[in-house]
């Protein structure tokens, strides 16, 4: 018996890609204009107020308890000084010659200040807020970087455990002292 | 002899080659699409825009902190900026003594008038729209070589025109 074939069109074909590329090309400017090769956020450091910290102390009594205060000096020694319970504990860490140039550069020993922010984190886990006062002649770049090096603990490290106040269950966090606060803006 | 019939090489011509014909747009839609996905993925959309100068070099930092959109107060080397409105000029990043106060050498009265009209601004925008609230929030852009002395006298004057939350705008370190 002979086998009906019937007609099928060519398999192959070509896809219209022109209004494809019509969009493509109206989008690509409108991208190109929005786009970013530097990323910028943001690092919180609110101003103390006579009255906001008087209510906000009023409200958080055990805050209030510990204290944590950084000074960085002119030759970048940092001094970091904890007062618990109005008892004063005080932490140095002196500058050190850069490694980087040989003009003989003093700068943050950032490692030292490192270590010694942990050992403080962990003998005070529930304390997150450190009050800074830099001296007057530090640029905002060397600032910046002792903030950031308080900041959190490094991945390897392993985390601090506090207790959550309001629910009681322990909390694990890589933060150290987030807010940072500059504690001679007004007047100091 | 017929007429209407071209002959000899204009009627070998136009039966070779036809006078229309496709330009081959596939490969040229793959690089398009490949430069879309790149661009879609360093798209932003985030508030705070910095306009690139010599002036303005934003320190780097490993906060991750997004910014939200607030006051932007500029601190260059070339002057003070309240919402891109040059508010007083700074010389190599160094505040002219006339323009501090006389009774506060903290206080610079130009910035606080700027500011002040701004969050009168905003104080007026929140009393008709119940939904807005003053915070008193400023993203300060400063560059990193500014000594702190400016940035404390900047922060002090924004104290007391009502912006106490003050962000400091700052570089992703990669």
């Amino acid at each position: 018996m002979r086998i009906q074939r019937t007609r099928t069109d060519d398999s192959t074909f070509e896809l219209n890609l022109a209004p494809m590329l019509d969009i493509i090309v109206s989008i690509v400017p409108m991208l190109l204009l929005s786009v970013v090769f530097v990323r910028i956020t943001v690092v919180d450091t609110p101003v103390p107020q006579a009255v906001e910290q008087a209510v906000a102390a009023a409200n958080e009594k055990n805050k209030d308890l510990v204290q944590v205060s950084m000074m960085v000096t002119k030759d970048r020694a940092v001094k970091i000084t904890v007062v618990d319970r109005g008892q004063n504990k005080e932490f140095d860490v002196p500058g050190k010659l850069s490694a980087t140039t040989t003009d003989g550069k003093v700068v943050v020993d950032l490692d030292a200040l490192y270590q010694k922010a942990v050992a403080i984190k962990r003998e005070y886990p529930d304390v997150f807020r450190m009050e800074f006062n830099p001296d007057e002649s530090l640029p905002l770049e060397d600032l910046v970087v002792v903030m950031d090096q308080v900041r959190k603990l490094k991945s390897n490290e392993t985390k601090v455990q506090f207790t959550d106040v309001t629910s009681g269950k322990p909390i694990e966090t890589d933060l150290m002292f987030p807010d940072v606060v500059f504690g001679n803006v007004a007047g100091g | 002899m017929r007429f209407g019939r071209k002959r000899g090489m204009s009627a070998y011509i136009e039966r070779r080659s036809p006078s229309t014909f496709k330009i081959q747009i596939t490969s040229m839609v793959d690089m398009f699409v490949i430069l879309l996905v790149f661009l879609l993925k360093s798209y932003s959309t985030s508030p705070v825009n910095v306009t690139p100068s010599d002036d303005l070099t934003l320190p780097a930092s490993s906060s991750l902190k997004d910014p939200a959109e607030n006051l932007k107060l500029v601190v260059s080397k070339a002057g003070i900026f309240v919402e891109d409105e040059k508010v007083l000029d700074l010389k190599d990043g160094r505040l002219d003594v006339a323009e501090v106060d006389a009774s506060d050498t903290q206080f610079i009265r130009k910035l606080y008038e700027a500011l002040d009209q701004q969050a009168k601004k905003s104080r007026d925008i929140a009393s008709q729209n119940s939904e807005l609230e003053f915070d008193g929030k400023v993203i300060m852009q400063a560059d990193r070589s500014l000594p702190y002395e400016i940035l404390r006298k900047v922060m002090y004057t924004s104290m007391l025109a009502g912006y106490s939350d003050v962000k400091i705008a700052v570089m992703l370190k990669e």
